[in-house]
């Protein structure tokens, strides 16, 4: 039965509307698009899919996951180059999956949404788009953790008169060759891209304000018999994808702040920073002034040495403001800049697409004032027949999102098809969400983010709640979070029936 | 270094030994306990640094090391953990053992069921077997030689093929180094060479979970499947792992054992978990 069949009134373009084709959204498709007994369309703002995978292509982008995890178990990647994956290969992996499982003809490209409306009296979402009007019994959010940039807020930054560009916007056409190049951050793409550009340019100023954890990036391309045997013994593939899953899943104790744990990954941090850097006064520089694991550990074997360049400079005095030729530091100095490259993230805690959600209580990003919260992570009271991935609590300090992802796959996959089935409309019961977030946020106050003292991405703004990050081991997030089941949801009747 | 921030140690004296206690809550004492039973490595520590400190957020977790004596038997081994029990804990106790821990939890279930909520027998064997007697007949001439390929020995036995060779190779010989010449186990090696606890097992009634290692060279995962066919009230896992599970995947013995816990009876004797899907 679908339920889009019925009166003219409550006519629907699809079943289900997906915002987004990244990692997320393109894995619920292929789920969907396999099971064959949804309706479904997308809705895509880029002109291809890939998601964070097609806009990150800075000089040195890649993934900080093995790639044998960072990849869909339901289509592993026997021929994966090396343990870690670039961008190109991720990005191209996204795009066979959309064409050989039959997911482009489903996608709206070049389409974004500027406002999805859930309408009462008809029991649909209806979405305004850049190329018109859907809709469909059931919305389903997948525009990720990273996708909208973070501007850093710095006095006189658009009065920089070189050329200047987020790492998420990267100009290939700009030639940073010989150019004098600052760039803003220390973070996953900074240090990515710092050893990337740093042997090209005439100087380069890296600014920092707080040195990250580093440990060595364990590379090595997989060779030809290893690919091979993934090929000809899938089962050793997942076999090998569940020693690297439980590997990272026995770190998240670090976060619990254990000692012997901690010890581990300060010790491994530290000998790095020792075995790369022997300058005193740079490892100081280097060292960082908090808990390992409040803010993400970085890996990578390039960063420490090209710091060391003769031609890099770490700068730790802060930035006061930003002139027409380059930064004044608040020391008063000024450093002359061609081109400035801001590596600072992504809005993180307060997601974008809240912005454009309105349910039977208004805008998601109002009802989120104090930071997203959502029942299993999935859905939220007053918003029926919504689910959105990888939302409130859904990040991992030690961890691949795709197990996230893959969770929330089965789980809207259930609930929709509890919808056809059914013909019902649901939505979590306001205090079944608010005793879900409660036990969230209990289990936060043990964890580094929260005991740990810093401030990072993960925790909200205003409300200082630790909102980016799932608090707690992976595989307790798919044994919480991972089977759909209508307890905790009010179900109704729909009003027009199918 | 300290199972956790908070640990209380201690010390009861049992038949004139002292016997070194660690609690990592004193004040949930009326609450259910997890009891863990330390491997032949010599100390609660060395076995369970990872698991005690992850169990113990959200539940008490008792360990203790055990002390070796002349003529030790599984009963007189048992004896010491029966008596950490009734010191520390009232009523019965989740107890969990691990490779020679296993051995003594279930020689204890088999003979006091009342002390015994539930039962996790990881690597854990009923009878050693002639696979075994070899494997012991090379350590113990090792260990007379002083030879210094022991340690070597022992950590390509202990560890599966697929952890030591996702390694530097800077931290397998830190493993080597670490482990040590085999002295602090010798007294449990003596012991391990002629377990039999075959009448005991036979009268195993609590709740169980069976946690076998698909790659344990020590301890062959058919022992764990004997010790699954033997006790009628359980259930059985495996682990892809070496004999050294609690050092190569303590996360995924954590959500077995946190799961099994929390609901011992939940699945049916006889049920094996399927495999868990990353």
């Amino acid at each position: 039965m679908n339920i889009q069949t019925t009166t003219p009134k409550s006519k629907v373009d699809a079943e289900v509307l997906i915002v987004g084709t990244g990692f997320s959204g393109l894995g619920l498709a292929v789920i969907l698009e396999r099971e064959g007994a949804r309706d479904y369309l997308m809705l895509e703002r880029g002109h291809d899919v890939g998601g964070t995978w097609r806009d990150n292509h800075y000089p040195g982008a890649g993934c900080d996951v093995f790639s044998h995890l960072y990849s869909y178990s339901f289509r592993p990647n026997p021929h994966w180059s090396s343990t870690y994956s670039k961008q190109p290969e991720i990005l191209k992996y996204l795009q066979e999956t959309a064409k050989d499982e039959g997911i482009t003809p489903k996608v709206r490209f070049n389409t974004t949404v500027t406002s999805a409306e859930w309408i009462e009296a008809e029991d649909l979402w209806q979405v305004e788009t850049t190329t018109g009007t859907y809709r469909a019994r059931a919305l389903v959010s997948a525009t990720g953790h990273l996708s909208d940039l973070a501007m850093p807020d710095i006095e006189g930054l658009n009065s920089f008169t070189g050329k200047m560009m987020h790492s998420s916007q990267w100009d290939h056409d700009y030639d940073y060759t010989g150019k004098r190049v600052g760039i803003i951050g220390t973070g996953a793409s900074s240090i990515q891209i710092t050893p990337e550009v740093a042997p090209d340019v005439a100087h380069l100023t890296v600014f920092q304000r707080t040195a990250p954890y580093i440990v060595p990036r364990r590379d090595a391309p997989y060779s030809a018999a290893q690919k091979g045997m993934f090929e000809r013994f899938p089962e050793m593939l997942q076999d090998f994808r569940k020693d690297l899953f439980w590997g990272n899943e026995s770190r998240f104790p670090q976060r619990l702040q254990i000692p012997a744990f901690l010890a581990q990954i300060e010790e491994m941090s530290r000998g790095h920073l020792e075995d790369q850097v022997t300058d005193p006064d740079l490892r100081e520089k280097l060292t960082p002034p908090y808990s390992v694991g409040c803010k993400r550990i970085l890996i990578s074997n390039d960063f420490y040495p090209a710091i060391q360049r003769e031609n890099v400079t770490l700068e730790t005095t802060g930035i006061a403001r930003i002139d027409e030729t380059g930064v004044v530091l608040t020391d008063g100095t000024h450093v002359d800049l061609d081109m400035l490259i801001l590596a600072t993230g992504f809005e993180a805690t307060e997601l974008p697409i809240a912005e454009v959600i309105h349910g039977k209580v208004g805008r998601l990003s109002d009802q989120w004032e104090d930071g997203g919260q959502a029942f299993a992570c999935t859905s939220v009271h007053g918003y029926p027949n919504f689910f959105m991935m990888l939302g409130p609590n859904t990040g991992l300090g030690a961890g691949s999102m795709i197990y996230m992802v893959e969770t929330q796959i089965e789980y809207i996959r259930g609930a929709l098809e509890y919808l056809a089935d059914s013909g019902k409309v649901i939505e979590p019961d306001a205090e079944a969400q608010a005793a879900y977030v409660k036990s969230i946020h209990d289990r936060a106050e043990r964890t580094v983010w929260i005991a740990g003292g810093c401030q990072s991405w993960y925790l909200h703004p205003r409300s200082g709640k630790l909102t980016a990050i799932w608090p707690d081991y992976m595989s307790q997030f798919r044994k919480e979070n991972g089977t759909f089941a209508t307890k905790g949801y009010m179900v109704r009747d729909a009003t027009v029936s199918a | 270094m300290a199972f956790t921030s908070d640990v209380v140690e201690g010390e009861i004296t049992h038949d004139g030994l002292t016997i070194r206690t660690y609690d990592s809550a004193p004040h949930k004492r009326g609450e259910d306990t997890i009891v863990l039973l330390h491997g032949t490595s010599g100390s609660a520590q060395s076995t369970y640094w990872a698991l005690f400190p992850m169990l113990a957020d959200g539940r008490r977790v008792v360990a203790f090391d055990f002390v070796d004596t002349d003529g030790a038997t599984a009963d007189s081994y048992a004896d010491q953990a029966r008596a950490v029990i009734a010191a520390l804990c009232d009523g019965p106790v989740h107890l969990t053992g691990c490779s020679f821990g296993a051995v003594i939890a279930a020689h204890l279930a088999g003979t006091t069921p009342e002390i015994v909520k539930s039962l996790t027998l990881i690597a854990g064997w009923i009878k050693t077997d002639i696979h075994q007697q070899l494997r012991y007949d090379v350590w113990f001439k090792l260990h007379e030689e002083k030879s210094a390929a022991m340690p070597g020995f022992m950590v390509m036995t202990a560890f599966s093929h697929a952890f030591l060779t996702m390694r530097l190779p800077g931290e397998v010989d830190a493993l080597v180094a670490k482990i040590g010449d085999g002295s602090d186990r010798y007294a449990k090696m003596v012991f391990n060479r002629s377990v039999d606890i075959t009448d005991a097992v036979a009268k195993i009634t609590s709740p169980t979970l069976i946690i076998g290692c698909t790659q344990d060279q020590m301890v062959p995962i058919t022992h764990s499947k004997l010790l699954f066919g033997a006790i009628e009230n359980a259930r059985f896992a495996e682990v892809p792992s070496g004999h050294a599970v609690a050092h190569e995947r303590p996360s995924h013995l954590l959500m077995l054992i946190r799961d099994f816990i929390d609901e011992p009876e939940r699945d049916a004797p006889g049920t094996v978990h399927a495999p868990i899907h990353a």
